[in-house]
């Protein structure tokens, strides 16, 4: 055991998987000499020399390009895009090549690689370093959608992601890289693909979550003594379904949290499924408190992230709708 | 295969590469009138750029990977893909390799080191570049090529493509088919400079070549594929042609050109051909139209053949979008078949 924070259980993670296998490459902007602009992946290029850690010239679509070339030649690439907010001129490489060349050329060429970016706000990040744009991924058949909340499911996400015959796109919640510190096992151990957890049980509420709003919710919970059931999603394609509807089931009411604009966000499919498949248990509607459907502002940034406040007042209505 | 031409095997390798062409001929105007009778959906001929396309294949080995177009069945017909495999895609049958599920010349053919083909132009192209570091760094000494139209100079991958193949110094050949149209938009007002100008911007050689004379594509693909394999790093060509035909059976290029070249004209690249193996008496009219004939049946049987072979079963088209289907396609291809 270790005590370590995201970045330390990625980073360590990292080392470990590329000791092990000589296949494994990561390649990203600023990724080498300087470690990663979030450190992810420091003393990774030191180690295991420039040609396995590339150092890229700033071209987005290239890198995720380039790693799909590299993974139809058997190497397993990790690349890392910077900033989420700036993958966009990769949408086509990712959209395009890398969800569909397994359908594509019938199964015959596969790309077990994973795509890592770190996402979301509250690092005072502005416009274009704080954007939550899961849902545009999860919308995409042939990948994987992942994202930890805590450095145990980071290391062991990661382990199952690099192992996956698909390709998984990594999501790194980065205001909680270096929030809090925890026990991770030294030894290899996975966290299934498609498997929620469930960090709080409880019968009143259902309040599903992921990634960064996970912490929120706990402390809102807890501060509120809510007998509340709370789902960190961990993957977010394919959601766990069985998981969701349970839940839903036992308690009947449900409160979706995420970052993300409401609009067309996970919260509107999580919210589907359970009308198709639970809507006989549920006393009241299903609420999202979500971030507003406007840009993510600066200063304000405070106002657009859901916090305990806004939270609770969701909670409420539920648990008091007759 | 690369053909090391040298004075024993000369006549022998330019006659199974006019063949080639002859075949890649046939085949396309055969394909071409399959689609006005309804016997296929959609096709886009290689007609006036099958000499490009041989003299590329020629320099080429075996293991050597190609990220092809959407335009490139002489350069798969001289490689050794069958017909067969060919036909199976255009029909979109039970046996093709992507199973029916690209539209009509959208190849896959894994076994002949043909990656799969895309539609939105240029993606291919870093995705050369990855590969030709994977294999620098497993140790091949593999050249990979990727082939592209002139519009595709214009797009960002283009550029990603050339800047980062240049700058990892790569085993990649850049093989523009130039044939003077991205559907209605000629050359001249897709890029204000030469194409092969534009590798010395990413300090890459360039080179320019008639891509209509097989012999010339041949020595340039071979220049470049020696600079590759010796570790001097990427080549960008630019194969000059003329698409005699249109953009695609869904494209009608009446409207928006009047210039054209006409079959058996001699800018057409296989009438060039054949005065070229005529002055090394290596064909002459009879062998001419002995190749003819025997290329017209081999498509006109093969056609015929594959036709028969039914579309994939239904259930097909929920495999490999992931190794293992997810809850969510299991419920959706039970809720569908």
């Amino acid at each position: 055991m270790s005590t370590m924070n995201m970045v330390q259980a990625l980073n360590s993670t990292l080392d470990h998987i590329m000791s092990g296998d000589n296949s494994v490459i990561l390649l990203g902007e600023d990724i080498g000499k300087d470690g990663g602009v979030f450190r992810v992946t420091e003393g990774l290029q030191a180690k295991y020399g420039e040609e396995r850690v590339i150092d890229t010239p700033l071209v987005e679509l290239g890198i995720v390009g380039m790693s799909v070339g590299m993974s139809l030649m058997g190497v397993k690439a990790i690349p890392e895009i910077q900033f989420q907010d700036f993958i966009y001129t990769a949408f086509d490489q990712i959209i395009n090549q890398m969800a569909k060349m397994r359908y594509r050329s019938g199964g015959g060429f596969t790309l077990p690689m994973v795509l890592r970016t770190p996402y979301g706000g509250g690092i005072k990040g502005g416009l274009y370093h704080s954007q939550s744009g899961e849902a545009y991924f999860a919308h995409t058949a042939g990948l994987v959608v992942v994202t930890p909340s805590n450095p145990y499911d980071a290391k062991g996400l990661l382990i199952s992601s690099v192992e996956s015959p698909d390709p998984v796109i990594f999501l790194e919640p980065k205001r909680l890289y270096r929030a809090a510190k925890i026990e991770v096992p030294d030894e290899d151990y996975r966290v299934k693909i498609g498997e929620a957890a469930r960090p709080m049980e409880g019968d009143d509420l259902t309040i599903i979550t992921y990634g960064a709003m996970v912490p929120t919710v706990l402390n809102t919970v807890k501060k509120n003594n809510l007998n509340a059931d709370v789902l960190d999603l961990r993957t977010l394609l394919p959601m766990d379904v069985n998981a969701i509807i349970s839940s839903a089931k036992k308690t009947g009411r449900v409160v979706i949290v995420h970052e993300a604009p409401r609009t067309l966000g996970m919260g509107a499919e999580i919210s589907a499924l359970i009308s198709e498949r639970a809507i006989e248990y549920l006393y009241a509607p299903i609420l999202r408190v979500t971030g507003p459907d406007i840009p993510f502002p600066y200063r304000l940034e405070d106002y657009y992230m859901p916090g305990e406040a806004r939270i609770m007042k969701a909670v409420k209505r539920v648990m008091e709708f007759r | 295969m690369t053909e090391m031409v040298n004075e024993q095997n000369e006549k022998d390798v330019f006659v199974r590469a006019y063949t080639a062409m002859v075949l890649s001929r046939t085949f396309d105007k055969k394909i071409v009138m399959a689609q006005r009778q309804g016997r296929i959906g959609f096709y886009t001929p290689s007609i006036g750029q099958e000499a490009t396309q041989v003299g590329l294949s020629m320099a080429l080995d075996h293991d050597d990977v190609i990220f092809q177009y959407y335009r490139d069945v002489a350069l798969m017909i001289h490689r050794g893909v069958p017909i067969e495999v060919i036909l199976d895609q255009i029909m979109g049958n039970a046996e093709d390799e992507s199973k029916g599920r690209q539209m009509p010349s959208h190849y896959t053919a894994k076994k002949y080191n043909f990656m799969s083909v895309q539609s939105p132009v240029a993606t291919n192209l870093p995705l050369a570049v990855g590969a030709a570091y994977a294999l620098r760094y497993q140790k091949k000494n593999t050249v990979v090529v990727a082939t592209f139209g002139d519009g595709s100079t214009s797009t960002p991958d283009f550029h990603a493509a050339m800047n980062l193949a240049a700058v990892f110094n790569l085993p990649v050949i850049f093989l523009c088919e130039n044939n003077g149209w991205a559907i209605s938009l000629p050359t001249e007002k897709q890029t204000k400079v030469e194409i092969s100008e534009k590798a010395a911007a990413y300090g890459m050689k360039g080179i320019k070549v008639d891509g209509n004379n097989f012999i010339e594509t041949y020595k340039a693909t071979m220049e470049a594929v020696e600079r590759a394999r010796s570790g001097k790093g990427p080549t960008l060509i630019d194969a000059i042609s003329f698409r005699m035909g249109a953009h695609s059976t869904s494209d009608d290029p009446s409207k928006y050109r009047s210039q054209t070249v006409e079959e058996g004209s001699e800018k057409d690249p296989i009438t060039v051909a054949e005065e070229q193996l005529k002055s090394l008496g290596y064909l002459n009219d009879s062998l001419i139209a002995k190749i003819k004939e025997e290329s017209t049946k081999m498509v006109n049987d093969k056609f015929d053949i594959q036709e028969k072979i039914p579309a994939p079963v239904p259930s097909t088209m929920f495999d490999d979008v992931y190794a293992e289907k997810n809850w969510i396609i299991k419920e959706e291809e039970d809720d569908i078949l």
